[in-house]
């Protein structure tokens, strides 16, 4: 049983480890590059597409009732924010455009 | 003329002490925030021959959030519960956060762990749909809920999906050996917070969103440790491996009117095989079992938020099964079935009246051997601030 689950782990934290060198490798150009192909740019557009306000009434109702941008001040919303990006485990995308919104909307 | 002279001295100096003391243009770059809840109820027992009825003492968690730049920050959770006629206080969690690069943030201190969600993202009294928590979790469970140790915990865009992770080394669960508590032999302890010996837990959760509305989650969460008795004792190197199974779905529907959400998560405790002695008619004899608990639950609420009166949108309505086993074989062998069922009433988004009914059947437990059913009826009052 022991060598079991010492494998299990071993190859769980080797996923992790792998997956992240991985994702840390691509650079940032990779996203902002103008995709020279009609497939590409319609992705891209419905990347866009995607709003903060859409985002935060998605991502925010997972655990608890989302609470309004009136809620609170932007100060707030960026304490908040950042809170919630580390407990929830957020990307940093999700919880950069709900801050947007947040902060616009309240 | 002189009077004059100190009275506009003072004007023009009042002027710009006030303006500097109380200057609200620039909000500062650091950020300290004091958030909460509390909760407070009543709640009546039967359990056939015992009945009971109580307004429980207020509960009462600060918290304090502490931003000191984009990337770094600290968070303390306090808790204060009256036990009896005294106050308990209690350190949830305490850590130092560091957001690394996009993919990866550091934690370090005492933190709630990510073994499943319940204990890390859903226990708190203003989230959690029922007034309790499930079987198999607090003093007597099996889910280890938080430690002392590091982490490293992020997420990644998969262009739609995203995927989530942690990985974490802390001081470890204590295995109870029985030497001072004999009825409780076997149990693990988490609550360990100066390690007994010089291996650490290691563990950590893969969480997967398949669908690019984030309405779905799936997690995978891993627990390992080689020792857990105390240092040099027998117990030293019985080890441990606990893993958790997560579910999340949570998504408006229109057909239905409202919100549906679903949560579930089943833990699995497997402790090495030991040796522990029990006192029989005054002789010390030797017995063994095979160490291993598991628990589960799953839980589906409803709210009618498309309903068009304002009374029946802020209701909910919650049903939870649970259950826990503990080995056949140790002084706290138990099996038990939980059933609740809830209605809820929300005030605000962080604020909500609670009403439930559960009835659970335990076959063994600390209490005996025989069979006990309980039901309990609760109204509590739960707010986060
Ligand atoms: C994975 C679960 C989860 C998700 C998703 C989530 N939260 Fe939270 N949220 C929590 C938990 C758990 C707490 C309570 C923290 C505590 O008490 O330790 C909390 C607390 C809060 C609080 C109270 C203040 C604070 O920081 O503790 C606010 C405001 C909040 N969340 C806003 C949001 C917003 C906005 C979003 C969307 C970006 C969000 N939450 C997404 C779990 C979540």
């Amino acid at each position: 049983m022991k060598t079991i689950y010492k494998t299990v782990i071993g190859v769980i934290v080797m996923t992790i480890v792998g997956i992240t060198a991985v994702a840390c490798s691509s650079t940032k150009k990779g996203y902002t590059d103008v995709p020279d192909t009609a497939t590409a740019a319609a992705k891209e557009e419905f990347k866009i597409e995607k709003s903060g306000a859409q985002m935060w009434g998605e991502t925010c109702n997972r655990c608890h009732i989302a609470p309004s941008p009136a809620d609170y001040n932007d100060t707030d919303w960026e304490t908040i924010s950042l809170h919630m990006r580390v407990r929830a485990n957020l990307t940093e995308n999700e919880s950069k455009k709900i801050e947007e919104f947040l902060k616009s909307a309240n | 003329m002189k009077k004059l002279l100190v009275l506009l001295i003072a004007v023009v100096f009042g002027g710009q002490m006030y303006g500097q003391t109380y200057n609200t243009f620039e909000p500062s770059k650091t950020q300290f925030m004091i958030r909460g809840y509390g909760h407070t109820g009543f709640e009546y027992m039967d359990s056939g021959d015992e009945t009971e009825s109580t307004f429980l003492g207020l509960a009462y968690a600060p918290i304090f959030l502490y931003k000191h730049s984009d990337r770094l920050m600290f968070e303390a959770e306090l808790e204060f519960v009256l036990e009896g006629n005294q106050l308990e206080t209690g350190l949830e969690y305490a850590d130092v956060m560091y957001v690394l690069n996009k993919n990866i943030t550091a934690r370090a201190g005492k933190f709630l762990l990510p073994f499943g969600t319940f204990m890390e993202r859903l226990h708190p009294a203003w989230i959690n749909r029922l007034p309790n928590a499930p079987l198999g979790y607090g003093h007597d469970g099996i889910a280890p809920s938080s430690g002392i140790g590091v982490e490293l915990r992020g997420a990644f865009d998969l262009g739609g999906p995203t995927l989530n992770y942690s990985v974490y080394a802390t001081n470890g669960p204590r295995l109870n050996d029985g030497s001072d508590e004999p009825e409780e032999a076997g149990i693990l302890r988490f609550e360990n917070y100066e390690d007994t010996n010089l291996a650490k837990a290691y563990g950590g959760r893969l969480g997967l969103l398949p669908f690019s509305d984030s309405s779905t989650e799936i997690g995978f969460s891993a627990y390992s440790t080689s020792d857990t008795g105390e240092q040099d004792s027998e117990y030293e190197d019985v080890g441990a491996f606990l893993f958790a199974l997560d579910f999340s779905f949570v998504k408006q529907i229109s057909g239905l009117g409202g919100v549906v959400d679903v949560k579930a998560q089943y833990n699995n405790s497997n402790v090495d095989t030991a040796t522990y002695f029990e006192i029989v008619d005054g002789i010390e004899e030797e017995y063994s079992f095979d160490n291993q608990s598991n628990s589960f639950y799953g839980q589906l609420s409803y709210r009618p938020t498309m309903a068009s009166s304002d009374f029946v949108k802020k209701l909910e309505f919650v049903g939870r099964y649970s259950d826990f086993n503990a080995p056949e074989g140790a002084e706290w062998e138990e099996k038990s079935v939980q059933y609740a069922f809830g209605l809820n009433y929300w005030l605000s988004w962080r604020s909500v009246v609670k009403l439930s009914y559960q009835t659970t059947e335990t076959e063994g437990g600390h209490d005996g051997d025989g069979l006990t059913n309980t039901d309990g009826l609760f109204v509590h009052w739960a707010i986060g601030f």
